[in-house]
């Protein structure tokens, strides 16, 4: 008996160190977010403490607001995942149930695309934009995180359209329906919940970036994570506030991946069961 | 030879004649087009066409803060990189980055799902937390990690090492430890990718053939590494690809911590084209330097993929 019982402490025991090490850099940011200026920087660090708001209202309404960086992330991530879907619906639909020459090479390209590492895309992109006056512009950033959300979409929902019976469409096309009309009203239906699971990983990969961001954002479009740096410098870090900060960058990307839960694991390795497959 | 081979199976009325069928082959090409052209034009535009671009660029010298040295060299950036002791360096931190992060997160992964699955209770919370770190941004992660838990005499992983006997160390200002570090944010964020795609294998495995070695007395260990390992086999190989070709291209996780130093400690091949081209404006050999990267990719993922198929 007293095996078993020492057995069961062991595993709860392990359960806690790593269910405590994986929440703890986020616990840690929330309760420091909700301290005061003094409270943060006790020593031995405090648990307990009287929580307030003031650091959210600071980098919210304050001066240094950063609620300019969060529209301004909302619109890239909501920009690419709208054109992403536009986009990658009809050609997901064509690779995973058209017939015509060429469908296994087109599928391998989007697979292959995703071969080349973003440093690659971004330095000629930044002499492209830099031509044409697109750095710092929306459209400049969107344009290129189409590089990774497309390919990725794509693929996500290949797997989602092979799903539906071919019945289906069948049926409809002996009716007489066209195939546009039989995409829109019989097959876009069928794979609503797909499509969904789709844009919420479309949304979370273009407000996840930095690389892209951090090389053509400026003062008028710069996005949350890269204007997380203005909280700390060589002289002195703003501690609540960067605490503040990282939760509201975290805090979007938290409530689509707890509502995703299910699909996170086709999300994260889409691509690969069939051959490719990165970040 | 239209839709699916059903159609003309099951719908000889539909299609009543070859030319049918002909006629039908051509639209279904045409509509198929005509839905694949937007999206493969825009993969042309952010994909394909930087990659030819890029690879112009690095035969030019392209320096933004001498714009008058600027001029076609050939392979001359091809050149000084084989001589740059940097890129060499940057290449060895790359691959002892790639390799220790990726067996981390595949020996704690493999282990704790293995764990996990033992549990008769709380594995709807192991999986409910584990999603946490991988939807966050590699560039929040790094900040958090490199303030709220790395600063000296503030962070919490100074605070127990003080009080571990340990002293206060400076994480990210030693070269060693700041190596360390960065390969532990990188485990910290990704080790639950690799534990939720093997836990969901584990649980996919049949049971009745782990009845059958129980049945003829094998021990656990036997179980595990005559049964188990060869069925995961497929799912640990995708994710030490999957992870691999991600940790090459790591940006975000180390910019914000380290900036690639103290000096070039954590310079990882990657960021050594950004700051080439960025911090130095010298674009012409970053374009180079990035070349080089997309090479080394190519290599390693060819390898991992032989290893894929071989049984």
């Amino acid at each position: 008996m007293t095996a078993k019982r020492l057995r069961i402490a062991a595993v709860i025991a392990i359960s806690l160190i790593f269910i405590l090490a994986w929440m703890f850099p986020i616990l840690w940011s929330f309760l420091n977010s909700l301290k005061t200026d003094k409270d943060v920087l006790a020593y031995p660090p405090k648990v307990l403490f009287t929580p307030t708001l003031e650091a959210y209202r600071d980098v919210l309404f304050g001066s240094a607001s950063i609620l300019p960086n969060l529209v301004s992330s909302f619109i890239i991530s909501i920009g690419t995942t709208v054109i992403t879907m536009l986009l990658a619906v009809p050609a997901a639909y064509a690779l995973a149930r058209l017939r015509f020459p060429g469908k296994r090479f087109a599928g391998f390209y989007v697979l292959a695309t995703q071969m080349l590492p973003p440093v690659g895309i971004i330095i000629p992109y930044f002499l492209v934009l830099r031509g044409i006056g697109w750095i710092d512009t929306y459209q400049g950033i969107i344009l290129i995180y189409l590089s990774f959300s497309l390919p990725f979409a794509i693929w996500l929902l290949v797997s989602y359209f092979e799903d539906i019976p071919f019945e289906m469409e069948e049926a409809a096309y002996l009716d007489g329906a066209s195939r546009l009309r039989t995409l829109w009203r019989i097959i876009i239906p069928q794979v609503r919940g797909g499509i969904s699971v789709t844009v919420v990983f479309v949304f979370l990969n273009a407000w996840n970036e930095f690389l892209f961001a951090v090389v053509l954002s400026g003062n008028t479009v710069r996005p949350v994570t890269v204007a997380m740096y203005n909280f700390i410098s060589v002289e002195q870090t703003l501690w609540t506030k960067l605490a503040a900060v990282s939760v509201l960058a975290m805090l979007p990307v938290i409530l689509l991946g707890i509502f995703a839960q299910k699909h996170i694991v086709k999300g994260l390795t889409v691509g690969a069961v069939k051959g490719g497959g990165r970040r | 030879m239209s839709t699916g081979s059903g159609t003309s199976m099951d719908a000889p009325a539909f299609i009543s004649s070859m030319d049918a069928g002909r006629v039908l082959a051509r639209r279904e090409r045409r509509f198929a087009s005509a839905l694949l052209a937007p999206a493969f034009a825009a993969l042309l535009a952010t994909t394909t066409f930087p990659l030819l671009y890029l690879i112009w660029t690095s035969t030019f010298r392209i320096d933004l803060a001498m714009p008058f040295t600027n001029g076609f060299i050939g392979i001359d950036n091809y050149r000084d990189l084989l001589a740059d002791s940097r890129f060499w360096s940057s290449l060895s931190v790359s691959m002892i980055y790639t390799i220790s992060t990726v067996v981390l997160q595949v020996a704690i992964g493999l282990g704790l799902a293995l764990f996990v699955m033992g549990m008769k209770k709380g594995q709807g919370l192991f999986r409910l937390i584990a999603i946490l770190p991988v939807v966050l941004s590699p560039a929040v992660v790094g900040m958090v990690w490199r303030t709220f838990m790395l600063q000296p005499e503030f962070g919490i992983v100074d605070f127990l090492s003080i009080n571990a006997g340990l002293g206060s160390q400076n994480w990210l200002g030693d070269p060693t430890l700041a190596m360390i570090s960065v390969i532990v944010i990188h485990t910290w964020q990704w080790t639950p990718f690799a534990f939720m795609v093997l836990l969901a294998s584990l649980a996919a495995l049949p049971d009745d053939i782990y009845e059958a070695a129980r049945i003829d007395r094998a021990s656990a260990w036997q179980r595990f590494r005559r049964i188990t390992l060869p069925l995961l086999r497929p799912a640990i190989v995708m994710v030490v690809i999957m992870r691999t070709m991600v940790a090459l291209t790591a940006f975000a996780a180390i910019f914000t911590v380290t900036g690639g130093g103290p000096g070039t400690a954590t310079e990882i091949l990657n960021l050594y084209a950004y700051r080439k081209s960025f911090t130095e404006l010298s674009i012409g050999y970053g374009s180079a330097l990035a070349v080089a990267l997309l090479v080394v990719t190519i290599i390693i993922s060819a390898a991992l993929f032989a290893v894929r198929r071989a049984k």
